[in-house]
């Protein structure tokens, strides 16, 4: 998929979005999509994705099978997952059965099964985030287009999204994918281009360089100090959620969004909970780096 | 493009938007009918007037029931074209429901009689005449909500506008002696037809007509949805 030449304003007289891009992806590539808010990000996705088209130059050799996950699943929709899901297979243009059996084994792997007879509206952030995943994947994407698909997401299903950003790469995909939060250093071999003043570049990639993520565990009352000094040793810190003690992989707690902000963490368990730190750290390592847990 | 048809609609009915319309409608057709009985093909020609900016708002509302983020969805989906024709035909299909309900409704209030004049029409032929008359009023009613839809006006304020002045144009240009009855649909026209002695190149005419009104319509508003992508 490429993009050749790409322009693009949301009116006749507003400001270039987007000035002459001229990028392009094959088959089995990932890229980054980086900048900063207002950048221009989601309107490349969007692109890249055909919701929008270029005011001039043209984007080519698209697949014919695209899975694009918005920013912002549209959870306002009087339907249950499992409606949902099957009508999405469906209009992707698979058959009743082939559209049943793909939303039985996505809602599953997302763990969304406890979720298919609840309404659209009703789910949470995160589960709303997952419906999105799985309807991008029902039918294996030739193009995978993740606008944020960390946003919401709790410690344990945020590992969800590089398994499927490899199980596309690996049938011959691409996939692009953007991020704020720096969860992409999780995508160690992706190519990663930056959006700024209306033009994208490509970032040329650092020789020897690699991240890895490292979850550690410590004591509430610590968490400022130890996120002051992981950044002052020039770490970049991923986030900060509240843990039981003893909750491994951290399933079923709150996520602080922001990152870094110990502050923005739920204050009412009764116990003393532990605080999971997410940060990512370099590992000089030619090969690439590694997702640590 | 079923699948997206089949979502649209249960959307729209899922959501209770379809009742809205629905009782406007009837609530209009009951003061129509309310008068007293009269010959069918008269009483469907007045109906079809009355059902047109009904079957527009319907068709508003029935678009406008998906979120943004979704129709965009579909059109990753399904494709932009299908998307966008799915619309249009899931509209159709409630509109076509929505005049089966207009077709029968007078039968059940006595607003039609049986009863056939000396010189006058047959009950088939009235009916007939009336779902004509009807199916007429239906493409141009649908393409017109699809123009004051949020896709398209981008928001509530201009669709209304759009709405009322289309509704309220269609009525007032479309009377006698109008300087520019082809600027809107022949809903008023075929009305006047069907309580007269309508002769088939008058049918063929009105037929024509609406059909290339609506076919122009139909040209700007995909025309203007692909200049908003």
């Amino acid at each position: 998929m490429r993009l050749e030449n790409v322009w693009l304003r949301y009116h006749r007289r507003g400001p270039w979005v987007l000035r002459d891009a001229a990028i392009g992806i094959a088959p089995g590539e990932a890229a980054i999509v980086q900048g900063r808010n207002g950048a221009g990000k989601s309107t490349l996705l969007q692109l890249a994705a055909g919701v929008l088209r270029p005011t001039r130059g043209r984007v080519v050799e698209r697949p014919t099978v695209v899975g694009w996950v918005p920013e912002r699943f549209p959870a306002d929709q009087p339907f249950d997952v499992h409606y949902y899901l099957v009508a999405m297979g469906r209009m992707a243009g698979l058959t009743s059965v082939e559209a049943g059996r793909a939303v039985d084994h996505w809602t599953e792997r997302l763990g969304l099964t406890r979720f298919r007879r609840v309404r659209l509206p009703e789910l949470s952030k995160g589960t709303a985030q997952k419906v999105g995943l799985a309807q991008a994947m029902l039918r294996p994407p030739g193009l995978l287009v993740l606008d944020e698909p960390w946003e919401g997401l709790d410690a344990s299903s945020r590992e969800l999204v590089p398994e499927l950003i490899d199980e596309v790469l690996a049938d011959g995909g691409s996939v692009l994918v953007s991020d704020h939060r720096g969860e992409t250093v999780r995508l160690p071999g992706a190519r990663r281009w930056t959006v700024a003043a209306g033009e994208v570049d490509e970032v040329a990639p650092t020789e020897g360089q690699a991240y890895a993520v490292v979850e550690i565990a410590v004591p509430a009352a610590q968490v400022a100090g130890t996120v002051t000094r992981l950044r002052a040793d020039g770490h970049r810190v991923l986030g900060v959620h509240l843990d039981r003690l003893g909750a491994t992989d951290g399933a079923g707690v709150e996520t602080a969004a922001a990152e870094g902000r110990p502050g923005d963490a739920p204050v009412s368990d009764p116990e003393p909970p532990d605080v999971a730190v997410s940060g990512s750290t370099t590992a000089n390592t030619a090969s690439g780096g590694q997702v640590a847990r | 493009m079923t699948a997206l048809v089949r979502l649209r609609l249960a959307g729209f009915l899922r959501t209770g938007r379809a009742v809205a319309p629905l009782l406007a409608g009837l609530v209009a057709l009951g003061i129509l009918y309310g008068g007293g009985r009269a010959q069918p093909a008269e009483a469907y020609g007045v109906s079809a007037v009355v059902l047109f900016p009904v079957l527009a708002w319907q068709t508003k509302l029935l678009l406008d029931v998906e979120p943004d983020g979704q129709r965009r969805l579909a059109q990753v989906v399904a494709g932009v074209r299908r998307e966008r024709w799915a619309g249009l035909l899931a509209a159709g299909l409630a509109a076509l429901g929505t005049v089966v309900v207009a077709l029968v409704f007078p039968w059940l209030v006595g607003g039609v009689t049986a009863v056939v004049e000396p010189g006058g029409r047959s009950v088939a032929v009235g009916i007939v005449l009336g779902i004509w008359a009807h199916l007429l009023a239906v493409p141009p009613a649908v393409l017109l909500g699809a123009l004051a839809s949020r896709a398209c006006t981008g928001s509530a304020g201009y669709g209304v506008a759009v709405l009322a002045l289309g509704g309220v144009g269609a009525i007032v240009l479309g009377l006698s002696g109008s300087a520019v009855p082809w600027l809107v649909p022949p809903i008023m026209a075929t009305a006047r037809a069907t309580t007269g002695a309508l002769t088939a190149p008058t049918a063929a005419l009105l037929t024509c007509w609406a059909a290339a009104w609506s076919a122009v319509v139909l040209a700007g508003y995909l025309w203007w949805r692909r200049s908003r992508a």
